[in-house]
C-alpha cells in the first residue's frame, strides 16, 4: 500500500545526495583527462562516432550548432594571462565559484575555425567574438597552439539535468551513471537549458534519414537505438559496452574487472589521454588518479594539501559533482 | 381541501418591494410567513434580503472541504506516486522533495477548492437540474423585482391588496391544486 | 483639474436601455470588426502552415540550436501567460476591495485571461519534440508504474496552468449566468438554446443570488493567490535552474509585475477596441480609460523597479557569469532588443502620466500596444541572452531565429484574436447586470438621504420583528 510505503520509508525517502541518498550504487563509472597528453587530434570524437551511431549533419547545420557530437574537443586559443586577476568578469568560472582565483587569469574565449560557422561568417566576414560582440578583444594566439579540453558527459551526481525533466526521462543508474531513456523523451530540452557545459545534444531533425546513407547504414552499431528526432541525446559513457561487460562477469560469476573494458574514446586515445574506470574499485585506475590528485566526490571545493596537483573538475562550484576528473595541463612560461 | 395559489407580484420600485416583504414580515397579512416569501431581482439585494431574514448560504463550508481535501489528496498523491517510482531519484534530490511538492499541493488546494465551490454552488442554489421557480418574468432580468410565493385560498386576496397597496405593477397568479 | 467631477459611468441610464445597447453588441458591430476576424484569420493560418511544416519536418526548421534550445516558443509562452494575469487579477483584486469601476470592463479582461491562457497553452506543446508524447505529462496511473517527474518547473507550469484555466474560466462563466439569463430571455433562434442550456436556469431568485455572492467573493479569493502563483511557476522555468541570469531571486515578483503589466496594456488595447467595435462609448467611458491608464502606469513603475533590482543584483553580486550576461545584454548581439524593450518598458508608459495622452484613444492605441510590444520583447531578453552566453564558452552562441518561429509566434495573435473576437460576439462583453448594480449604488450614494431611509427601514424591521417568522409560520 502506498500510504503505508511513504510512512515505513518516509525517512529513506527523504534522503538527498548529502546524506547518501536513496541509491546504493553497484559502480560508479568515472573517467580521467590528463591535459597534458591531450594532442586534440580527435580521434576520440571520431570514435564516439562510430561507436555510438551520431550522426554527421553536414555544414549547414553544423555551422547552426544542431551538430550531435557527444564528445568534443573545446580548443582555446589565448594565452594564460600572467597577471594577477583583476575584477573583470572572465570565463575562468571554476575559480571565481571556488572562491579562490588563481594567480593568473585565464580567459578561456572560444575561437573556432572558420569552417565551424559559415553561417555567421557569412554575414560581413566577422569572426565569432566581434560578431557574437563579448569576448574582448582578438588576442594573438599562444605560442604553444590551442588549449584543448575534450568534453563528454560529465555523468554529476548531482546533475541539474536530472531533476527538471517533466517526464523522468534522465535518471540516475545504480552505475552512476546519468542515464537518458530515449523512449520515454518528449523533447522539452529544459535538460539542455539547464546543463551549465551545454553537453546535451537534441535531434533537431530527422537525422536517421540523411546521415548514413547507402551503404554507410551497414556500418550503424547493432548494439544501440538510432534515435529518432525530437528526442535529447548525450555521452552515455558508452553504456551498451557497460552491459556487455557486466553480463559477461555475471555468467562468469566474477566482479567486473578494471580495464577489462573502456569507452570507445578511452580505447581510441593514441596517447591514452583519457582513463575510464569504476570508482567503486578501489584498486581501479581510475580510483587512484583521483585519490592521488585529492579529489573527491560530493565536494564543491577540494582541500588539496599539494598545491602541484593537477585535477580540478569542470564548474566544480556548481555542485553537480561530475565524474569526470581533468588534469591540468602544464605549460613552460 | 383549500385551493393553493401562485402568486408573482412584479414592482418596479425597490422600495416598496422592501416595504412589501417588512409588512409581510410584521404579519400585516395574516398566516403568511416572510419564510415563504422568495424574491426575484435583476441585481444583487443583498439589503432588501436583510429583511427577508437570515437565509443560509453553505458554500464557504464545502469550500474549506474542497480546499482540505486538495491538501490532503494532493501531497498523500504526489508523495505515494514519488515513493512507487523509485527509479527517479534524480539530481542529488531526495526521493519525496518537499519544496515542489509544496508547489503542486498549493495547487491542488486552489483547484479542489473552486472545484467544489462551484459544485457547491451549483447544488446549493437550485441551478443545473434543481427546481426553478414556475412563475418567472423577463421583466425581472431588465429593471423589476417580483416577489413570489405560495398561498391558500385565506391568504390569497389579503395578499394581493398588500401588493396593490405597495404599487405592484403586475400580479400573475396560477392554481396549483 | 478639468475632469474632476467626471462620472464613471452615466448614472440615471435606464436599466432597459443597459439591456438593450449590450444586447445590441451581439447582433451588429461595425464592419472593422469583421475586418478583424478575417485578419486573425489569415495570421492563424501562418501559423497553421509553418507549425505543421515543423511537426514534420523536426525543430530544425525553427533554428533552434544547441545552446539556444528554446528560443522565441518559450518567451512567447511567458509572455501569453503574463498577459492571462491582469484579466482575473485585476477582476478578483478589485471586486474584493469594492471598487465597482471595474464592473463595465471586467468581462472581456476575464476574457483575455482564459484566451490567452489558451494560447499560452500551445507553446510549450508545440515546442516539444515529440509533441504527439505530450500526455506523458499528465500524472495518470501506468501499468509500467511510470509518473511524471513532480520536480520539475515544467511539470508545475502543467499542473498550475491547469488550474488556472479552469479556476478563470470558471470564474468567467460564474460571473456571466446573470447576464446569460438576460440573453436567454432576449434572443431568438440558435442563441436561445445555447444560452439556455448555459444560463443553468437562472431566475434571479434570492436563493440564487445569495449563493451567487458567497461563491463569487470565495472564487475572487482563490484567484489572487492563484494569479500570483501562477506566474511564480512560470518564473521558476528560469529561477529553478543554474543558469546565470535564470538562477534569479527577484524572478518571481518580476514576473507578476511583468504580467500585470502587459495584462492591463493589453486591456486598454481591447478596451479601445470593443468599444469601437460594438459602439459601446457610453458603457467604456473615457474616465474609465483613464483609470485603467492610471493603474497601467503605477504597475509599469513597479517593473521598471524590480527590473533595476534585479540589474543592481547582479552587477554588484560576486558572480561573474551572471554579470557577464547581463553585460551581454547590454552591448552583446540583444543590444538592439534590450533597448528597445528598456524604452517601451520604462520611457513609454510616462505617456500615461499625461491627461491629455490618456484622453486620447488613437494615442493609447498606438502606446498600449507598444507596451505590450516592450513586454514581449523582455521575455525573449529573458530567455534568449542566457542561452546564448553561459557557462560553456564553446556554446556562446547567437542565432537568429528563423521564420517558423515567427510565424508561429505571429499567428498565436491571430489565434487569441480568433477567440476573444468571437467570444465577445456570442458573449456579452460588458456585465449588464453589475452595471445595473454600479448604477444603483451609485446613484444611492448621490442620493444619501435615500441610502439612510432603506438603511433605517430595514433596522426597525430587524427590531420590531425579531425573529417571529416561526411563529408566524
Amino acid at each position: 500500500m502506498s500510504l503505508n510505503n511513504i510512512l515505513t520509508n518516509w525517512s529513506r525517502y527523504r534522503k538527498g545526495a548529502e546524506e547518501g541518498g536513496f541509491h546504493e550504487y553497484e559502480h560508479q563509472w568515472g573517467m580521467v583527462v590528463d591535459l597534458n597528453k591531450c594532442i586534440g587530434c580527435n580521434a576520440c570524437s571520431v570514435a564516439c562516432y562510430a561507436e555510438n551511431n551520431l550522426p554527421v549533419v553536414g555544414e549547414k547545420r553544423c555551422g547552426k550548432n544542431q551538430a550531435m557530437n557527444w564528445l568534443r574537443i573545446e580548443r582555446y586559443w589565448d594565452e594564460p594571462d600572467l597577471e594577477p586577476y583583476n575584477a573583470t568578469p572572465s570565463a575562468n568560472i571554476d575559480a571565481w565559484i571556488e572562491g579562490n582565483p588563481p594567480a593568473k587569469k585565464t580567459e578561456l574565449k572560444p575561437s573556432m575555425p572558420s569552417s565551424y560557422l559559415p553561417g555567421l561568417l557569412e554575414e560581413g566576414g566577422q569572426n565569432f567574438e566581434q560578431r557574437v560582440g563579448f569576448g574582448g578583444t582578438k588576442s594573438e594566439f599562444q605560442d604553444f597552439g590551442a588549449s584543448f579540453l575534450p568534453m563528454m558527459c560529465q555523468q554529476c551526481h548531482a546533475a541539474t539535468c536530472e531533476p527538471v525533466c517533466p517526464v523522468a526521462a534522465t535518471y540516475h543508474t545504480p552505475d552512476g551513471l546519468n542515464a537518458q531513456v530515449y523512449n520515454r523523451c518528449i523533447g522539452s530540452r529544459y535538460c539542455s537549458n539547464n546543463c551549465p557545459y551545454r553537453l546535451r545534444y537534441f535531434n533537431f531533425w530527422s537525422y536517421y534519414e540523411d546521415a548514413w546513407p547507402e551503404p554507410l547504414h551497414m556500418q550503424l552499431n547493432p548494439d544501440l537505438s538510432v534515435r529518432d528526432k525530437g528526442v535529447m541525446e548525450k555521452c552515455t559513457f558508452c553504456i551498451q559496452r557497460i552491459r556487455v561487460a557486466k553480463d559477461k562477469a555475471k555468467m562468469e560469476d566474477r566482479k567486473v574487472i578494471d580495464g577489462e573494458f573502456s569507452t570507445a574514446c578511452v580505447q581510441t586515445c593514441p596517447t591514452g589521454a583519457l582513463v575510464f574506470g569504476d570508482m567503486q574499485n578501489p584498486d581501479s585506475q581510475v580510483s587512484k588518479l583521483w585519490s592521488y590528485h585529492q579529489v573527491e566526490r560530493g565536494k564543491t571545493k577540494q582541500s588539496k594539501q599539494n598545491k602541484e596537483l593537477r585535477g580540478y573538475r569542470v564548474l566544480e562550484g556548481l555542485n553537480t559533482d561530475p565524474s569526470v576528473l581533468y588534469l591540468e595541463r602544464v605549460r613552460e612560461v | 381541501m383549500k385551493k393553493k395559489y401562485r402568486v408573482l407580484g412584479l414592482f418596479s420600485d425597490f422600495e416598496e418591494a422592501f416595504a412589501a416583504i417588512a409588512d409581510i414580515r410584521q404579519y400585516k397579512v395574516p398566516g403568511v410567513s416572510v419564510d415563504d416569501v422568495r424574491l426575484m431581482s435583476p441585481i444583487e439585494h443583498p439589503e432588501i434580503e436583510e429583511v427577508l431574514g437570515e437565509r443560509p448560504a453553505h458554500v464557504p463550508k464545502f469550500t474549506l472541504a474542497g480546499a482540505i481535501f486538495g491538501i490532503t489528496f494532493g501531497f498523500l498523491f504526489l508523495a505515494s506516486a514519488q515513493a512507487n517510482f523509485l527509479v527517479q531519484p534524480q539530481g542529488g534530490k531526495p526521493v519525496v522533495p518537499l519544496p515542489s511538492n509544496i508547489v503542486l499541493t498549493y495547487e491542488m488546494l486552489i483547484l479542489f477548492g473552486v472545484i467544489f465551490t462551484v459544485i457547491s454552488f451549483l447544488t446549493l442554489s437550485g441551478l443545473l437540474f434543481g427546481k426553478k421557480e414556475k412563475l418567472y418574468s423577463e421583466k425581472i432580468a431588465v429593471d423589476q423585482i417580483g416577489i413570489i410565493m405560495e398561498l391558500d385560498e385565506d391568504t390569497f386576496e389579503p395578499l394581493k391588496a398588500l401588493f396593490r397597496q405597495h404599487k405592484v405593477l403586475e400580479i400573475r397568479e396560477e392554481v396549483i391544486k | 483639474m478639468k475632469y474632476v467631477n467626471e462620472k464613471d459611468i452615466n448614472e440615471e441610464i435606464k436599466w432597459a436601455q443597459i439591456n438593450t445597447d449590450i444586447l445590441q453588441s451581439l447582433q451588429n458591430p461595425r464592419k472593422a470588426y469583421w475586418i478583424a476576424i478575417a485578419v486573425c484569420l489569415a495570421m492563424l493560418s501562418c501559423a497553421v502552415v509553418a507549425e505543421v511544416y515543423q511537426y514534420q519536418t523536426g525543430l530544425g526548421v525553427a533554428d533552434l540550436n544547441r545552446p539556444h534550445m528554446w528560443g522565441l516558443y518559450i518567451a512567447t509562452f511567458i509572455f501569453w501567460i503574463g498577459m492571462s494575469h491582469s484579466g482575473t487579477l485585476l477582476s478578483a483584486i478589485l471586486h474584493i476591495i469594492h471598487a465597482d469601476w471595474r464592473k463595465p470592463i471586467y468581462r472581456f479582461a476575464e476574457a483575455m485571461t482564459t484566451f490567452s491562457l489558451m494560447t499560452a497553452g500551445f507553446f510549450p506543446m508545440l515546442h516539444l519534440g515529440r509533441m504527439w508524447n505530450l500526455y506523458w505529462v499528465i500524472p495518470y496511473v501506468s501499468d509500467r508504474g511510470i509518473w511524471p517527474n513532480f520536480r520539475s518547473p515544467l511539470v508545475w507550469d502543467a499542473f498550475a496552468i491547469t488550474t488556472y484555466l479552469t479556476s478563470s474560466a470558471l470564474f468567467l462563466f460564474i460571473g456571466m449566468i446573470p447576464d446569460l439569463a438576460i440573453c436567454r430571455d432576449n434572443v431568438t433562434g440558435w442563441r436561445k438554446k445555447l444560452y439556455t442550456v448555459l444560463s443553468l436556469g437562472w431566475q434571479g431568485t434570492d436563493r440564487q443570488w445569495r449563493h451567487f455572492r458567497k461563491t463569487y467573493m470565495l472564487m475572487a479569493c482563490f484567484l489572487i493567490p492563484l494569479a500570483v502563483s501562477v506566474h511564480s511557476i512560470v518564473s521558476s522555468d528560469f529561477a529553478m535552474s543554474i543558469m546565470p541570469g535564470w538562477h534569479v531571486t527577484s524572478f518571481p515578483p518580476y514576473f507578476v509585475a511583468g504580467a500585470l503589466y502587459s495584462g492591463c496594456a493589453a486591456i486598454i488595447t481591447l478596451f479601445i477596441l470593443l468599444r469601437y467595435f460594438f459602439r459601446l462609448e457610453e458603457y467604456m467611458t473615457v474616465a474609465l480609460m483613464e483609470k485603467t491608464c492610471k493603474l497601467t502606469f503605477a504597475i509599469a513603475m513597479v517593473w521598471t523597479y524590480l527590473n533595476l533590482v534585479e540589474f543592481g543584483a547582479t552587477w554588484y553580486g560576486h558572480d561573474p557569469v551572471a554579470k557577464e550576461v547581463l553585460i551581454s545584454k547590454f552591448v552583446g548581439p540583444f543590444a538592439p532588443y534590450f533597448w528597445a524593450m528598456m524604452f517601451f518598458g520604462s520611457v513609454l508608459p510616462f505617456a500615461l502620466a499625461f491627461e491629455k495622452l490618456r484622453r486620447h484613444m488613437p494615442t493609447m492605441m498606438i502606446v498600449s500596444i507598444l507596451l505590450n510590444v516592450g513586454m514581449w520583447l523582455e521575455r525573449w531578453m529573458i530567455v534568449g541572452p542566457t542561452l546564448s552566453h553561459a557557462y560553456a564558452p564553446e556554446a556562446w552562441n547567437f542565432l537568429w531565429p528563423s521564420i517558423v518561429q515567427w510565424a508561429i509566434v505571429f499567428g498565436s495573435f491571430g489565434w487569441f484574436g480568433l477567440l476573444f473576437l468571437i467570444f465577445v460576439k456570442v458573449f456579452p462583453c460588458v456585465s449588464m447586470y453589475e452595471v445595473k448594480e454600479m448604477v444603483f449604488h451609485r446613484r444611492r450614494e448621490a442620493h444619501a438621504e435615500v441610502a439612510e431611509k432603506f438603511h433605517r427601514r430595514a433596522a426597525d424591521v430587524q427590531q420590531a420583528t425579531g425573529r417571529p417568522s416561526v411563529e408566524g409560520a
